[in-house]
């Protein structure tokens, strides 16, 4: 196994290529588009129209002002306009007396949030509103009441399911990190392919080695380069870039390692299903692309509505090693918090694992 | 050492090999030739326990290798048909790696790369990368990776095929060496006579998966025929010494070409002395005699009716 596994590595040492252009091309994304959007909040232009008089568009912006994710500035259409035509601001939000519109310069997932925000504010003062019609003063009530609550509850939850914060940089970090280790991890593991196409691996099977220990020194490379990979990337980001990563570090390494694993199974028993190397060249990548925009690698789950796809996300991997790394980097949640999506990463490897021998000795032995 | 019985490989809708006995005694050297799809490299693969047989049996010294593969493996080194390196790698990289799949380290290791690297004469290009060598030198590496682990039994599957033909004589040399030399037990297939005839001491000969005659050389040939056939070449045409040689008794059939006489005689018939003679009464001058004795294409044209080789 030590040989198999040795193997490996000399040959990365020999061609590198192609994990350096993931792990490139990881870096590139993250830190160019990263930059483009500084940390902390991003000023939002607002606008009203005549329909709207200053003292209530006023009343407004404060009140979106009253949460911490966005900043609002209030300035006149025209202004507002320009921002968004010159690119320097992803959209701006028209105000009306009862509803909002979005002015939408150019795409940017952060949109979203924006959007269930805006909505959530709305949809709370216009019921506010519709109360205060029937019962007089109950915003004063309730803001007093709010401001001296007869009764403290703190709620902390085990699964993460805080109301939804979006950190695009580190939701882009995550993304795109789980997304690009997926084609190094399955492309380490086409070479068990290749071998068995070059004759090679016929060269190793009828050697005294045995054959669980050809599958471990290739599983166990690929875990390693792909677990590396990872690891390395949260690395850079952390000190050279500085982004924020949270407290626990280590929990997010963890992540990775049960994710790493659960990637090289799903490659072991798409390699088992799909034996010729030229359909896998094509496989891969919609494997990868799919599971990444299903599992909210390109854009937060949170976000998607789509019941379909949303329970599509729930067999996905990737789904649940973001969930477990956003919950611990943004959230700032501990072990009990990731403990679940960490066992079915570990649950989803280990079925794989098991049908895709499954499946090999059935052929081979055919 | 090594056998086979009735050793039978059906796939889907062919019989690749059918009901094949091979024996291999120590030392020897043995050759198994045939067509393409003979099912030669099938035979090799249920023999080397890549491959499960049908039915049949493979053994080595006596004990079925079919449950316990272990020995055979430790034992036997294969060149496969196909050149089967990692092309990305260095040959000494290739060989290093090979070696330690038998449990090879260290200085012994080194050793043993240096050595077979030596062998097969590409010592002073080994840390050069597998896909820039020549066709011939990829094929020298593919033999050089079955002997890291000094197997006592060398199969070798056509490891000659599109080679150019000093590296095809390097490496016939290098296998009879190793045969002649150290004792190694060989097993060479191929489909190009001239290699087996140089190599091998006794052969088997394979057809649509059966074997349809196996002997030494001389054995094989002398299925083909009793005759022989003797050119004689004078300095020029004797009408009557022709027809005199013609009448010697035994010649069952002759034919004049100028001044060669081309005659077919039972094998083994003694005519020589009685050609002399008679040239010599006629004051003809003999320029050249050639017995030509079949060859084994000549005797798989024969057994099949086809040309091993189009
Ligand atoms: N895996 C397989 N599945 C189905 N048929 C096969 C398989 N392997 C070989 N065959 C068939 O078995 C027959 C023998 O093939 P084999 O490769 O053993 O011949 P060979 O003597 O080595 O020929 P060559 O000189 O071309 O190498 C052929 O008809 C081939 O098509
Ligand atoms: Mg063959």
């Amino acid at each position: 196994m030590k040989a198999v596994f040795l193997l490996q590595w000399r040959r990365f040492y020999r061609k590198p290529m192609l994990v350096l252009a993931m792990f490139g091309l990881t870096v590139i994304f993250v830190s160019v588009t990263a930059a483009g959007g500084q940390s902390g909040p991003q000023m939002t232009p607002v606008y009203a129209d005549e329909s709207m008089s200053e003292l209530q568009a006023q009343r407004w912006l404060e009140r979106l002002n009253g949460g911490d994710q966005f900043q609002f500035e209030l300035m006149a259409e025209s202004e507002a306009r320009s921002y968004v035509a010159e690119g320097d601001v992803s959209q701006a939000v028209n105000l009306l007396e009862t509803d909002y519109r979005l002015l939408v310069g150019r795409e940017d997932p952060a949109r979203f949030a924006l959007d269930s925000f805006l909505r959530r504010i709305y949809s709370e003062e216009l019921r506010l509103e519709n109360a205060e019609q029937t019962t007089p003063g109950i915003r004063a009530d309730m803001e007093s009441s709010l401001a001296d609550p007869a009764l403290t509850l703190t709620v902390e939850s085990l699964q993460g399911e805080d109301s939804f914060q979006y950190n695009g940089q580190l939701q882009l970090l995550f993304g795109m990190t789980l997304f690009f280790v997926i084609y190094t991890i399955m492309f380490s593991l086409v070479r068990i392919v290749d071998e068995k196409r070059t004759g090679t691996w016929s060269r190793m099977i009828i050697s005294p080695v045995r054959k669980w220990q050809m599958y471990l020194g290739h599983l166990g490379y690929s875990f390693l380069i792909g677990f590396s990979q990872i690891t390395l990337i949260f690395l850079l980001f952390r000190f050279a870039f500085g982004f924020e990563l949270g407290e626990r570090f280590w929990l997010l390494i963890a992540i990775a390692a049960c994710y790493t694993f659960s990637i090289v199974a799903l490659g072991l028993l798409i390699i088992s299903l799909i034996t010729k190397p030229q359909q896998l060249g094509a496989v891969i990548p919609i494997v990868a692309t799919g599971m990444a925009m299903v599992g909210g690698a390109f854009w937060p789950i949170e976000l998607v509505t789509n019941e379909i796809l949303l329970a599509v996300s729930k067999a996905l991997p990737i789904t649940y090693g973001l969930q477990a790394l956003t919950s611990v980097a943004v959230y700032g949640n501990g072990v009990q918090a990731v403990a679940m999506p960490l066992l079915l990463l570990l649950g989803f490897g280990s079925i794989c694992l098991a049908i895709a021998i499954r499946l090999m000795e059935w052929r081979s032995a055919s | 050492m090594l056998e086979t019985d009735k050793l039978t490989k059906q796939f889907k809708d062919t019989i690749a090999v059918d009901d094949v006995s091979l024996v291999l005694k120590r030392g020897e050297s043995v050759g198994l030739l045939g067509p393409n799809g003979a099912g030669k490299s099938t035979a090799i693969a249920m023999i080397s326990t890549l491959m499960k047989p049908s039915s049949g049996d493979v053994r080595l010294n006596g004990k079925s290798v079919l449950k316990k593969p272990d020995d055979m493996r430790r034992v036997l080194g294969v060149v496969p048909q196909k050149i089967a390196l990692y092309e990305e790698l260095s040959a000494y990289e290739n060989l290093k790696f090979f070696g330690r799949l038998y449990g090879l380290s260290g200085n012994k290791l080194e050793q043993r790369i240096e050595y077979v690297l030596e062998l097969v004469g590409l010592a002073d290009r080994k840390k050069e990368l597998v896909k820039n060598y020549s066709g011939g030198m990829q094929r020298r590496v593919n033999l050089a990776a079955a002997m890291m682990h000094e197997p006592e039994v060398l199969i070798m599957d056509e490891p000659t095929v599109g080679i150019d033909p000093q590296s095809r004589n390097h490496l016939l040399e290098t296998i009879r060496k190793l045969n002649r030399d150290e004792g190694m037990t060989v097993l060479y297939t191929s489909h190009y006579m001239e290699e087996v005839e140089k190599l091998c001491d006794r052969v088997y000969i394979m057809d649509h998966g059966k074997v349809i005659a196996e002997g030494t050389k001389e054995e094989l040939k002398a299925i083909l025929s009793d005759q022989e056939t003797v050119l004689i070449e004078f300095d020029q045409n004797y009408p009557e010494l022709f027809k005199k040689l013609s009448e010697i008794e035994g010649v069952q059939h002759s034919t004049i070409e100028e001044q060669s006489l081309k005659l077919i005689i039972p094998r083994g018939t003694r005519m020589l002395a009685a050609l002399f003679h008679e040239a010599e009464r006629y004051g003809a001058q003999v320029i050249n005699v050639n017995v030509q004795t079949p060859t084994l294409e000549d005797v798989f044209l024969r057994l099949t009716g086809r040309k091993l080789r189009d």
